[in-house]
């Protein structure tokens, strides 16, 4: 398993874990029962995905669920047709929760709320569907509205308190990145980062040679560009990789949100000295567990409702504030990685 | 006796339930020229592919110079020497004249030398006693020039033996004596040519032997000199036909249908006029090159004059869209079936009322299916053609019933000007009897009909009057009663006297 | 005496008419970005259609014979992590046998491909959208979520991208671009000098002809697909060098940009016709249009898809009614003759 040692933001971010404090009321659900799971990631092939496997495994053995947990996806280019079918095969076979990463949009809210309707729970994870419409709730990684602080901050921090930055985010149309600019924007409405200057926002979707051209297109348009905030871990290594085959780190620094083991020469050689991630393997145990709890009847899935999660403690269901009428277990904290403690989290 | 250059012993071959050819035993000796004739679907076809490789025989074997051989394809044909020129000409149009001609040669090195390349094409053009340029693509090459090209292959390639299958349905009388010269030049250095032919006087010219076929069995292989016309007819029909007549007069002729003055288009053909009449046939000759094509596709607005003037019925008209000729009741039976009469792919009733589709249109623009279905069948007992029903595929029918099939599309737009571009191509005495035929009654019905042809007897067994052309402009209009095979190729050759052997 | 006009063949006509877009696209962008006409953007273009070049020269033969390959982008991909791993694995491999490891593995899985259309007479689109994901989903297994990141690549091929051969003044010409036009020319010089190379024209051109002439088309079919991957698997060489970090989604698309660049190029989709400078041109073309409109202000990124579309439509219209007009000066130069 993936050890963070990283420094833990708290501010706000610590609502989830707040809920220690109340433990008594939180629910456990009783191991040993029979649950059906499928852990449905956008695709399969990369990091991440592999990594909230790997967790949710781990509570599915905790749990001692005599039912089966499998890990299936599509290939990465038939992602949205792909996991709308999987997700149908999956309630044909009365499987009693999908846990989704969603890379369909809306498109797929059709097919969940069908799921729904024959018996099969779908619980989001990572990305939500936007609408919420089908899901019976969403696993957030971290507060869209905090993930905005943090990345103002780490802009703030590179640029040395002053000058322009641009983001390089993956595609137009993806909820979550877009979600989380939207919050970094208002973030930099604030007194601190009123000489911090936000000059462009391009995408890259989610493509090596696309985000590479598209950060050095920023580069030549803004000569006093200072950072390159890619809130996308194809984006941040691609841009770390550009800047350094132009011999631009001195100039240009990259941040965001990106994997330790992806980045750490270039946090190491100062191209990328400042970035984040949360544990995707605690995003997947945390998964699970509440997949279980719903399956089973502990939680009925409304707001209000605690449920223990293991080694990460209770969590408790509430309003989506980015998503009217939707619901999501907010997960927190991520963790900053420096040079300090990249190569560690990299092994 | 000389031993055979390629002899076949009891070959057959069937495909699915149908067989094409049953115990076919045939020897081609050296420097022969044989003749191969037979109606399509004969299975002279299947003959030439199982010669050159391209199917194999179910049972029987080949021989070449005595030894037994197995030809799993073209290269193991031309291995042996033995190669083919085929009714459609096989030529690469983006690839340039010397590439295509020595597109099979296998010898030379791997690096191309384009300058000792292009020499060598040019000589080998120049023994056909052509003028080509070897170094343009051959995309827009007039079949004829395809032709030369694809004989330049084989003799590129040394062969033994020379299939030569309908070399001469899209040449012009002077082309035809060119090819027919070149069999003979082929036949003087040993090499044995294998000619079919539908122009049975071809035969009578040059062929040393005639194997007659039908229904994919040897009827008969004779010396020249013991066959006549009628007889080989016969055989091969297997029933008596009647051999064109010449017309000797003009039929009595209604009113004037089209009137042509004066009529060109830039750079490509000038000063065509002429009255033409209901019920009235008027023959377009001339060589290949002199442009008559071009005056059919004009007065159907495919490539519009640009000079000239039109009145149909009495009124002015100018046609630049095929669209409008339609609308004015012109239709246009192309030479071309494949490039532009007929889809391929498609049924025979989509292709008969691909013209007329808007009479089938009902409600919301559907085509109304039962209406075509009947009117397609109509036809197909009309026209007599050969298919089980409609809805086979057009690509499987032989050239003649695809040519019946292009006729009843023009006719069900009911058309008052009916141009016919080379209307008997490829296809075989007995469709083409047919075919004529339907012209006639076409003309007796009161329909204005124009017939582009380079077949010299049809033009004359057709004809109420001849329109001449040559390089471009009109050269000379003749009425059917003063018109002769002579008199037409000296008008069309633009020598004083007539160039038939 | 013909003109100058007169004297070329129409495939050269569509090369200076594509010339002339390419031009006008420069021109136009020279007026609208500061500082265009640079060295620097020189090295960003260049670069950028270096990754593409040799994959579209590959799927350019391909289409010469009437077929198409849209499984190149999966190639690409399976060829940089593997290659990536073999470098990572064995650091010491020399760099032109790291080139041909690369080449070779695509070779292979071109070799299927056209296994499958030349002799299984399956349609090569149905073939290759087949093996597109076929190979990703090879991949996906294969790479079992990890990554080949620049910290595990030896140093010469992280530095590779950055690395110049030679400089005119202040074009740097960096050695990816050079691999990548050393590739398209040989392949360029073939396929108008080599005897067996001219087969793949002749084949698309009319491949019943081809048949009837006497050429084993199935074989030249075949090898058409296996330059395609190993053309493909150079592609995917500079991708590896460049990016250095390899997913399971590297190369996506590919095959899109693939035959854009080669339709842009003048390479007929019905086969049979087409030049390698052509492709050279379409590339550089696409990518200039490309990297220009990220430069410019004028157009939000949201619309900036649908320009690069219609700018490459353009681009093809201008080409076209350029060739054509330049033909129709030829025949009246020809007719004066």
């Amino acid at each position: 398993m993936m050890k963070m040692k990283g420094l833990a933001l708290a501010a706000g971010l610590m609502a989830g874990l707040m809920g220690t404090t109340a433990l008594a009321e939180a629910v456990t659900a009783a191991p040993g029962q029979e649950v059906n799971a499928v852990l449905l990631p956008k695709f399969l092939g990369i990091l991440p995905f592999d990594q909230a496997n790997r967790g949710a495994q781990e509570a599915a053995a905790e749990l001692g669920s005599t039912g089966k947990l499998e890990f299936i996806g599509p290939t990465p280019e038939n992602s949205a047709a792909g996991q709308i079918e999987m997700l149908t095969t999956a309630t044909t076979q009365k499987q009693h929760v999908v846990m989704l990463s969603n890379n369909a949009g809306d498109q797929i809210a059709a097919t969940a709320e069908a799921a729904q309707a024959a018996g099969t729970k779908v619980v989001t994870w990572d990305s939500p569907i936007p609408n919420g419409a089908g899901e019976s709730f969403f696993v957030a990684q971290v507060d869209f509205g905090s993930i905005g602080t943090v990345m103002a901050d780490m802009a703030y921090d590179l640029a040395g308190g002053a000058g322009e930055f641009a983001v390089l985010s993956a595609s137009p149309d993806a909820a979550n990145q877009n979600a989380w600019i939207e919050a970094m924007k208002g973030a930099l409405a604030g007194e601190k980062y009123k000489d911090l200057k936000l000059v462009d926002v391009v995408y890259g979707n989610d493509q090596s040679e696309e985000s590479y051209n598209r950060a050095l297109g920023l580069v030549d348009k803004y000569p006093d560009l200072k950072v390159i905030m890619a809130p996308t871990t194809v984006g941040i290594v691609a841009a770390a990789k550009a800047m350094q085959d132009e011999g631009l780190c001195e100039k240009v620094k990259v941040s965001g949100l990106g994997l330790p083991a992806e980045m750490v020469s270039y946090s190491l050689n100062g191209c990328a000295p400042q970035f984040a991630l949360w544990s995707f393997v605690d995003l997947g145990y945390l998964t699970y567990h509440a997949s279980y709890a719903l399956v089973t009847g502990a939680i009925k899935g409304e707001v209000g409702e605690e449920f223990t999660a293991g080694r990460m403690g209770s969590f408790k269901i509430e309003e989506d504030p980015g998503r009217p009428g939707a619901k999501r277990v907010l997960m927190g904290p991520f963790t900053i990685y420096t040079k300090d403690n990249v190569e560690a989290a990299a092994n | 006796m000389t031993r055979a250059v390629l002899e076949l012993r009891a070959v057959a071959k069937s495909f699915a339930a149908t067989a094409a050819l049953k115990d076919m035993s045939l020897a081609i000796e050296p420097g022969e020229i044989h003749a191969i004739v037979g109606e399509n679907g004969a299975g002279k076809s299947t003959l030439i592919k199982i010669m050159t490789g391209v199917h194999r025989p179910d049972a029987g074997e080949i021989l070449v110079e005595g030894r037994a051989v197995t030809l799993r394809s073209t290269q193991d044909a031309q291995a042996e020497g033995i190669a083919a020129i085929y009714q459609e000409p096989m030529v690469f149009p983006d690839l340039n004249v010397a590439e295509n001609i020595f597109i099979s040669n296998r010898a030379g090195g791997a690096w191309l030398d384009w300058r000792a390349m292009f020499a060598e094409a040019d000589r080998i053009v120049a023994q056909l006693g052509v003028s080509l340029d070897v170094r343009r693509a051959a995309s827009g090459l007039t079949l004829a020039e395809q032709q030369t090209v694809e004989i330049a292959r084989a003799l590129s390639l040394k062969v033994k033996v020379l299939i030569m299958d309908e070399p001469t349905a899209s040449l012009s009388a002077h082309e035809v004596e060119r090819l027919l010269s070149i069999a003979r030049a082929l036949k003087a250095q040993g090499v044995a040519v294998i000619y079919i032919s539908h122009r049975l006087d071809e035969i009578f010219r040059i062929a040393d032997r005639v194997t007659v076929i039908r229904d994919g069995q040897h009827i008969s292989t004779r010396p020249i000199a013991e066959v006549t016309e009628e007889g080989m007819v016969r055989e091969m029909v297997g029933r008596a036909i009647d051999s064109f007549a010449v017309k000797t007069a003009a039929n009595a002729v209604g009113e004037v249908a089209l009137s042509v003055r004066g009529l060109g288009r830039a750079g490509v053909f000038r000063g065509v006029g002429f009255d033409l009449a209901k019920g009235e046939v008027l023959c377009l000759a001339g060589l290949v090159g002199a442009r008559r094509t071009d005056v059919g596709l004009a007065l159907f607005g495919i490539a519009p004059a640009t000079e000239g003037s039109l009145h149909l019925h009495g009124s002015d008209v100018t046609i630049t869209t095929p669209r409008q000729a339609m609308d004015l009741g012109i239709a246009y039976v192309s030479e071309d079936r494949r490039k532009l009469g007929l889809a391929m792919t498609l049924p025979i009733f989509s292709n008969i009322s691909l013209a007329s589709l808007r009479r089938f249109l009902r409600t919301l623009g559907l085509i109304d299916r039962k209406a075509e279905g009947i009117m397609a069948e109509s036809y197909r007992k009309a026209l007599d053609i050969r298919a089980p029903d409609c809805r086979i595929e057009v690509g499987k029918l032989s050239g003649g019933n695809q040519q019946k099939v292009m006729l009843a599309k023009w006719l069900e737009t009911k058309p008052q000007v009916l141009i016919f571009d080379e209307p008997t191509r490829g296809i075989d005495v007995g469709a083409k009897a047919e075919v004529h035929a339907i012209i006639r009654r076409l003309a007796a019905e009161g329909v204005a009909v124009i017939v582009i042809s380079s077949d010299l007897p049809e033009v004359l067994a057709l004809a109420d009057r001849v329109l001449v052309m040559r390089e471009g402009r009109q050269v000379g209009l003749l009425d059917i009663s003063e018109a002769s095979q002579e008199r037409v190729i000296a008008l069309a050759a633009g020598t004083g006297a007539g160039v038939a052997a | 005496m013909n003109g100058l006009i007169g004297r070329v063949s129409p495939q050269t006509l569509r090369l200076v008419a594509l010339f002339l877009a390419l031009l006008a696209t420069v021109l136009f962008f020279s007026t609208q970005i500061e500082g265009y006409l640079s060295a620097r953007m020189f090295n960003r273009i260049s670069t950028s259609a270096a990754v593409v070049l040799p994959i579209a020269v590959g799927q350019a033969i391909v289409i010469m014979t009437r077929n198409i390959d849209l499984s190149v982008g999966s190639i690409l991909g399976v060829v940089a992590y593997m290659t990536g791993q073999a470098l990572g694995a064995m650091p010491e491999m020399h760099p032109v046998f790291a080139v041909l490891l690369a080449m070779g593995i695509g070779a292979v899985a071109g070799a299927i491909n056209g296994v499958l259309v030349a002799w299984g007479r399956v349609p090569s689109i149905i073939v290759t959208l087949g093996t597109l994901a076929l190979y990703r989903s090879f991949l996906v297994e294969y790479s079992n979520a990890t990554t080949i990141t620049t910290a595990s690549l030896p140093q010469w091929l992280v530095e590779l991208p950055q690395a110049s051969l030679f400089s005119i003044g202040a074009l740097d010409v960096r050695v990816t671009v050079v691999l990548a036009l050393v590739a398209c020319l040989v392949v360029g010089v073939a396929l108008s000098r080599l005897r067996a190379a001219r087969k793949f024209l002749a084949v698309g051109s009319n491949p019943d002809a081809a048949k009837m002439a006497g050429i084993d088309a199935p074989r030249v079919v075949f090898v058409a697909f296996v330059l395609a991957g190993a053309l493909a698997g150079l592609s995917g060489f500079i991708f590896l060098a460049k990016f250095g970090n390899i997913t399971v989604v590297a190369g996506l698309g590919f095959e899109l940009k693939s035959i854009a660049a080669v339709v842009v190029g003048g390479v007929s989709i019905m086969g049979g016709s087409g030049t390698i400078l052509g492709v050279l041109m379409g590339t550089v073309l696409v990518d200039t249009i490309d990297n220009s409109l990220t430069r410019w202000d004028m157009v939000s990124e949201f619309w900036r898809d649908a320009l690069l579309g219609m700018l490459i439509m353009a681009a093809v219209t201008l080409d076209t009614l350029a060739a054509r007009q330049l033909a129709r000066l030829r025949r009246k130069e020809g007719g004066a003759e």
